[in-house]
């Protein structure tokens, strides 16, 4: 079959302090009507870079110098800018990553799909997105939206003047698990019922492994492999798509995976945490508002030292909110949060230094969370003159130096600014911070969660190691399932705020109780094309959880909120 | 949406009433007494409490206050030590026609100004945008009066084109008036224009390369409607309050530069009675500048809800 897309040895490049920098060098691929190809590179690789040119659009201050494309015929860079319009949108439409982003806040939605053109209305566009209540929904702006619904809304624009060519720039990135499942089967739908060429950009390989017929794995601009999806994930060529493919966490790890350079995978047996280790955090009945609505609804565990537990749920759940709390940014509105070494209802800056120092966090986002003036070693050594931990300047200097180096970096980092480093080097030095004062107990919310799988991989690895080494205690927090099955110890999962199910990682990943977890385990994608999706069985459900028989008890520790499916006698209820 | 507007209508009014305080409690601070000022340092002990009592300086200051405040509110305030007549009136004489340069000013500065912006920020890096930042950057740069002394240097000295200085009173027509306004409102311009020329350009610039502008490219849009639809309303935002805040420095600009044309304008007035320790008249002017700012920046909240839906929507549900 004729190719409607062919991009033929296409180079791009950026000027930079008078000088060619080159973003994709000599790039070749085809799309078949109806065929989808994936994109896949981690960041830097240039795959969005030649998404963008589908349609014609180069960052500014980007060139094409050499080779071209070719969408449905015509050279897209010769075409004059009243074809190039008429291109884009009729022809070839993008979704882009964050719709959030993506969608013009001062315009009412609907006016924004009817301005992408076609004969459609926009009612039945809203519908064929599977939006609820079309007519109304035409009539919001974008911040009313979810983010889900907002990717509806940017992906029926994309679809409005009926196109050939659909680009999909990381469309399910931003959103959690369940809302990703839903968006990717709607994608997937459209473009069988429509009959679209898709090329979409994705540095999840499940999400690929799940949509794609064909994939072209980039690294710094060059093409390292193509093959068709299934050939691709069963034999991959290259070493570097077998690395890739091998950093990836399963969700049937029985630990973490530890990736060779050729991209062999072993996996690493958990560390065991005796049974008498002792309890370096508990929580009982936390609670915690904002204004008057209630986010965390009595939430209790214990973190035991040289433990990692898993806080697992979409967002919203209360996850990350039950982080900030333990970390003394928010104080709770009931319930007890004690350490072994004091009481941890109070803000971080009424605690005592002894205790402080104790209890360390770690951000998601760790360009953000360091000063962008400071180099990454004051960042460090600040923290061991406050806590005291280091006597002098001197000593500071040089347990900094220790530090970088215990987490694998290269002292001589130090010097460095955090806009010098990379996203896996500086969410290094946020970990070699936190170890600054010392601490017991370590929480790390959605910490790999902005890194490529990779580097995902070698940050997870030094957690795991830190902690054997440290005997840490770690509140890992994550909506990413695969990540938790070979990092955690035990795993709790959160529903709005309540716990539905806990248990010993293994169990809960073996027999999971709950509707709701099941329904995580099910959303979840695997990289791997002939992958058995996790079957989600529930029908609707119930909470059924009472005052004093909240639990269904499965062994091990392991036990399940109790809960009945919906339209069915109370008492034959419980799963 | 109306909470939102009567919140800031309520702040407002709350600033109002604070400055007209500490306007009043600010003239009572000024040194000497009034009375010995105005009948001069030969007056005799009797003649000085007879018009303390006159004009009520015997009375607690709160008192005075009260009635200063009520009597404001209803148009009245005071009569001029100076003149003898009605504050009211002759502030509204010199306000008229200060107005009728702060209004040709506001319409060039605000409307030249943006769309300066909106090309600097278009054609960043290109000659359009060197040319409109440098120029915005001299006009910035230059005091006012010197700018308003170019001006007739160049367009009534060189060029006979417009008067270099007003012959008339305040009593003068809107038609005696009209060809006398236009340096002193070029002069205000180009000052003001300045900082909003820069703001509209800096965030022309962010919203041009924000995704949703770039959305609006790859959907086949034309460059004007991408501009004008998708850029312009957020682009606005910020630029508002600079314009809110420059309107309402006119109120002091204003004075600087009539002065250097003589026009018979609230800032002349200003100038006047504090050389003269007209108390009243400077009252007036003060609480007058206050409700300038006031309604200023009232007014820039409301653009701003106009272009932000997410004021506007604010209370309701997903």
């Amino acid at each position: 079959m004729a190719s409607i897309v062919s991009v033929n040895s296409l180079s791009v490049a950026y000027r930079s302090g008078g000088q060619d920098v080159s973003v994709v060098h000599e790039v070749s691929l085809e799309v078949a009507k109806g065929r989808t190809l994936a994109l896949v590179g981690e960041s830097g690789s240039g795959k969005s870079t030649i998404a963008a040119t589908l349609l014609g659009h180069l960052r500014h201050g980007s060139r094409i110098t050499g080779g071209s494309v070719q969408v449905a015929g015509s050279d897209v860079f010769a075409l004059p800018a009243r074809e190039l319009r008429r291109l884009r949108g009729n022809t070839v439409a993008m979704v882009g990553q964050n719709a959030g982003h993506a969608l013009t806040p001062s315009m009412r939605i609907g006016r924004q799909i009817a301005e992408a053109g076609g004969t459609v209305p926009v009612v039945e566009l809203l519908e064929q997105v599977r939006l609820p209540r079309p007519a109304e929904l035409a009539r919001r702006y974008p911040h009313e939206l979810s983010g889900g619904q907002q990717q509806r809304v940017a992906i029926a624009m994309a679809i409005a003047a009926r196109p050939d060519v659909l680009v999909l720039d990381e469309p399910t990135t931003g959103l959690d698990v369940v809302t990703q499942r839903s968006v990717l089967d709607l994608i997937a739908a459209l473009r069988d019922e429509l009959g679209l060429a898709a090329v979409l950009v994705s540095h999840d390989l499940g999400v690929v492994a799940h949509m794609a017929d064909e994939v072209t794995v980039l690294r710094s601009g060059r093409v390292v492999e193509a093959a068709p999806t299934r050939q691709l994930f069963a034999r991959p060529q290259d070493p570097y798509t077998r690395r890739l493919l091998a950093s990836v966490p399963r969700l049937d790890d029985t630990g973490l995976a530890l990736v060779g350079e050729t991209g062999e995978r072993e996996v690493r047996p958990r560390a065991d945490v005796p049974d008498d280790a002792p309890v370096a955090v508990r929580a009982q009945d936390v609670t915690i508002d904002y204004g008057k609505s209630r986010t965390v609804h009595g939430v209790s565990f214990d973190v035991r030292r040289g433990e990692v537990l898993a806080l697992v749920g979409e967002s919203g759940s209360g996850k990350s909110t039950l982080a900030w709390t333990l970390a003394g940014l928010r104080p709770p509105s009931g319930g007890t949060l004690t350490h072994e070494a004091g009481d941890l209802a109070g803000p971080a800056h009424r605690r005592p230094l002894s205790l402080r120092r104790r209890v360390q966090p770690v951000f998601q986002n760790a360009d953000t969370s360091l000063n962008p003036r400071r180099s990454v070693g004051d960042a460090v050594r600040r923290p061991l003159r406050f806590f005291g931990t280091a006597a002098d300047r001197t000593e500071a200097a040089e347990r900094a130096r220790r530090l970088i180096a215990d987490v694998r970096l290269d002292p001589a980092l130090a010097d460095r600014l955090p806009a010098q480093l990379s996203g896996g080097q500086r969410q290094r030095i946020g970990i070699a911070r936190a170890l600054a004062g010392e601490p017991d107990v370590l929480i790390a919310d959605e910490i790999t969660t902005a890194l490529d799988v990779s580097v995902q991989a070698d940050v997870l690895r030094l957690l795991d190691d830190l902690r054997r080494e440290r005997d840490l205690a770690c509140l890992f927090i994550s909506h990413d399932l695969a990540v938790v099955r070979g990092i955690a110890d035990r795993v709790v999962v959160l529903r709005h705020g309540v716990v539905v199910e806990e248990g010993p990682t293994e169990a809960v990943f073996a027999a999971p109780g709950h509707p709701y977890t099941r329904q995580l385990m099910a959303a979840a994608l695997e990289p791997d094309p002939d992958a058995q999706p996790y079957v989600d069985d529930t029908l609707d459900w119930v909470d059924a959880a009472d005052e004093d028989d909240l639990w269904t008890d499965q062994g091990d520790s392991h036990r399940v909120r109790r809960w009945r499916p919906l339209n069915a006698p109370v008492a034959e209820g419980v799963s | 949406m109306f909470s939102f507007i009567a919140r800031r209508t309520a702040a407002g009014l709350g600033t109002l009433l604070l400055s007209s305080v500490l306007v009043f409690l600010a003239v009572q601070a000024l040194p000497g007494d009034v009375a010995t000022q105005v009948l001069g340092k030969d007056a005799t002990p009797d003649a000085v409490s007879a018009l303390r009592g006159q004009l009520g300086l015997d009375q607690p200051a709160w008192e005075r206050y009260v009635d200063w405040i009520r009597g404001a509110l209803h148009g009245d305030f005071g009569t001029s030590l100076v003149s003898a007549k009605p504050v009211g009136g002759e502030v509204a004489m010199y306000l008229g026609n200060s107005a009728l340069i702060a209004l040709i000013t506001v319409l060039f500065a605000v409307t030249g100004s943006i769309v300066l912006g909106v090309i600097a920020g278009l054609y960043r890096d290109r000659w359009p945008d060197h040319v409109i930042s440098t120029a915005g950057l001299v006009g910035m740069s230059i005091p006012e009066f010197v700018v308003a002394t170019v001006l007739v240097l160049c367009f009534s000295v060189a060029l006979p084109w417009f008067p270099a200085v007003v012959l008339y009173g305040p009593e003068a027509s809107v038609g005696q008036l009209l060809p006398a306004v236009w340096l002193p409102a070029l002069a205000l311009a180009i000052v003001m224009a300045a900082y909003i020329v820069r703001m509209a350009r800096t965030s022309v610039i962010d919203v041009m390369a924000s995704e949703y502008v770039t959305t609006a490219r790859l959907k086949g849009l034309s460059t004007w409607r991408v501009v004008t639809r998708h850029a312009l309303p957020s682009a606005l935002l910020p630029t508002l309050h600079v314009i809110a805040l420059n309107v309402a420095w006119l109120a002091g600009g204003v004075a600087v530069v009539e002065n250097v044309f003589n026009y018979p304008g609230i800032g002349k007035l200003m100038l006047s009675s504090v050389q003269n320790r007209d108390l009243p008249v400077i009252q007036a002017i003060a609480l007058i500048s206050a409700v300038v700012y006031v309604a200023c920046n009232l007014a820039a909240d409301l653009g701003a809800m106009a272009l932000n839906p997410r004021l506007r929507t604010r209370g309701r549900t997903r």
